[in-house]
């Protein structure tokens, strides 16, 4: 393959990552950099978004699209596929109906596993709330493994293919459809942060006390963050789900937890556009690491697997240091408007 | 004049500490009361059992013809009591008028799902601003509306918490030490503007401080405690003779 396709393609595929990735850390800085809850649970909201659409796509489909069979979707998974995804093929319009269904099924998903994470945590001090949600993390993969009619169990499922339809361009057809759907999650969530509720949102963390203080119901407030950030992290599950595939019950901490949490460190709280900043390096970086470690196989004293942990764990500890604020600063983003409005002749 | 604030035998504990040993105590409607008393009197703990920071142990606190004894800060917010805070408490990332605008009540675009729909909050939005302004106007901070409030001076500070429980319609101000830490002629200059708002808003004040040289000119009445206990209470030239104030907190 000339090298310019090879290109082309690792562009392409690190768009789709890239585009799961920005609607995840959109949906934590709303929790982490906007209202303060340091949600190390993102995992649970995401998992679920995943898991459920993996869960239900196939039995939906069967539903809607009218097509019957004695076949099991789960066990019997891969035969059921072909029939649904030979009808998607020729439907179009379905399809994306049915993506669009399924892009809310794992919204709603992801919300309602944050409620479940949230109502016990959320009375809880920001610490505690933190531990709390870390603990959250990884009960979904127990489900997954133990409760067969989710997943089947750890071999996992196969999802409907709701780009058939796309043909020879379905690999870019897919990176460009997770691309609008982050784009028009970006711009949403940039609108949301300027509304009255994303300042009263800012007003929490900044100080809770005073907050309350000017009769704002904190509980209420931080619910509805962590559901909104869920809701978009289970939107994400669901969309890589769809673009996988297929889904185990193997969704990890360090993809899926970890590595937002980096982006958002490395792009800056608060601000959509450090959210995006820190997806694009983290995502590439990751990636290109991935790709290039092979080349350090025996020059390295030890497996190479444990490359992408180490640099990216010591790239997390230099920023912690040096630039504690990201690289899009709040603040610093704020005084420039401040001074853009004061120079201004009123 | 009647009674705005009516405080009843209240009582609240910390473990051993009696923090309020039965406080009784009155604020007349649109006057500027003054609360004094040494450190660890328990000051603050009123302050904060009025406005719903914590819950008496014992005793009744009535507002207006309204019970809130036991309410949340929200709901005694929404009932028209204010405050402000002993330490200058800003939401610090935002800027000097949005610490205003924030504390507007019952905004509709609050909702996270009626945000979403501009056509419902920003006429809302649009008086509020006007509101805060004119308010900071009144505070002389207009050249500081759009800056970050953490880049405010500490007697900035102060003004804005003014500021921002005056967003609130309240009718009742409780404000913790508003100017500890301020230079005297913008101590002086606060003081005047309490006046003011008084005049301007009829609206009531009742003031913890321990500036009593500059507080005393402005004020109608003194409330003094003493080990959770209300001591004396009068126009300022009866509470400062009174030898059981002098012994307590005056100092010979």
């Amino acid at each position: 393959m000339a090298l310019a396709d090879q290109a082309i393609l690792f562009t392409v595929d690190l768009l789709a990552l890239f585009s799961v990735y920005l609607i995840i850390d959109i949906g934590l800085n709303i929790q982490q950099g906007v209202t303060g809850i340091p949600n190390f649970g993102i995992l649970f909201a995401v998992a679920g978004g995943a898991y459920v659409t993996a869960g239900l796509s196939t039995r939906l489909a069967l539903v809607i699209l009218g097509i019957q069979t004695n076949l099991d979707p789960i066990s019997q998974n891969v035969s059921v596929l072909q029939l649904v995804n030979s009808v998607l093929g020729s439907r179009p319009t379905m399809a994306i109906s049915l993506f669009i269904l399924f892009l809310a099924i794992g919204g709603v998903a992801g919300a309602i596993m944050g409620l479940i994470a949230a109502a016990p945590a959320v009375r809880l001090r920001e610490d505690y709330l933190a531990i709390t949600l870390l603990a959250f993390g990884e009960i979904l993969n127990v489900i997954g493994e133990g409760y067969t009619p989710l997943l089947g169990g750890p071999p996992g499922v196969d999802l409907p293919d709701v780009l058939a339809w796309a043909g020879q361009y379905r690999f870019y057809a897919a990176s460009f459809v997770l691309l609008v759907v982050a784009i028009a999650v970006y711009v949403l969530a940039g609108y949301i942060i300027k509304t009255p509720f994303g300042r009263t949102l800012k007003a929490i963390r900044d100080n809770e006390t005073v907050a309350r203080a000017v009769g704002k119901n904190i509980t209420h407030y931080r619910t509805a963050s962590i559901m909104f950030g869920s809701l978009l992290c289970g939107m994400a599950g669901s969309l890589w789900a769809l673009y996988s595939g297929a889904m185990t019950p193997t969704l990890a901490r360090f993809d899926w937890t970890f590595l937002p949490w980096l982006m958002i460190l490395i792009g800056g709280m608060g601000t959509n556009r450090g959210a995006l900043v820190g997806t694009a390096i983290v995502v590439s970086l990751n990636k290109l690491i991935t790709y290039y470690k092979y080349a350090f196989i025996g020059i390295l004293p030890f497996d190479i697997i444990w490359l992408n942990y180490l640099l990216l764990g010591i790239i997390t500890i230099l920023i912690l240091i040096y630039r504690p604020q990201g690289i899009v600063s709040e603040t610093a983003m704020r005084r420039k408007q401040g001074e853009k409005a004061i120079s201004k002749p009123s | 004049m009647g009674k705005i604030l009516e405080v009843k035998d209240v009582k609240k504990a910390f473990g051993n500490l009696r923090a309020l040993d039965g406080v009784t105590l009155n604020v007349d409607d649109k006057t500027v009361t003054i609360l004094i008393g040494p450190n660890g009197s328990g000051k603050t703990t009123l302050l904060n059992v009025i406005t719903g920071f914590l819950k008496p142990d014992q005793g009744q606190i009535r507002f207006g013809s309204a019970d809130i004894t036991g309410r949340s800060p929200q709901e005694v917010y929404s009932a028209g009591i204010a405050r402000t805070f002993q330490i200058p408490a800003m939401f610090g990332n935002l800027t000097t008028l949005e610490n205003l605008v924030v504390a507007e009540k019952n905004h509709p675009g609050e909702s996270l799902t009626r945000s979403f729909i501009k056509r419902l909050w920003v006429k809302r939005e649009r008086d509020a601003v006007e509101k805060a302004s004119k308010i900071l106007q009144l505070l002389g901070l207009s050249e500081q509306m759009d800056k970050p409030a953490s880049f405010l001076s500490g007697g900035q500070m102060k003004l804005v918490e003014i500021g921002r429980a005056l967003m609130s319609d309240a009718t009742l101000y409780l404000l913790d030490e508003p100017v500890s830490g301020v230079n005297p002629t913008l101590a002086h200059e606060i003081f005047a503007r309490i006046l003011n708002l008084r005049e301007q808003y009829g609206i009531t004040f009742l003031i913890v401080e321990h500036r009593l040289d500059i507080a005393l000119k402005y004020v109608d009445y003194v409330n003094a405690m003493v080990s959770g206990r209300l001591i004396a209470a009068g126009p300022p030239k009866e509470v400062i003779s009174d030898p059981k104030v002098i012994e307590a907190y005056l100092g010979a």
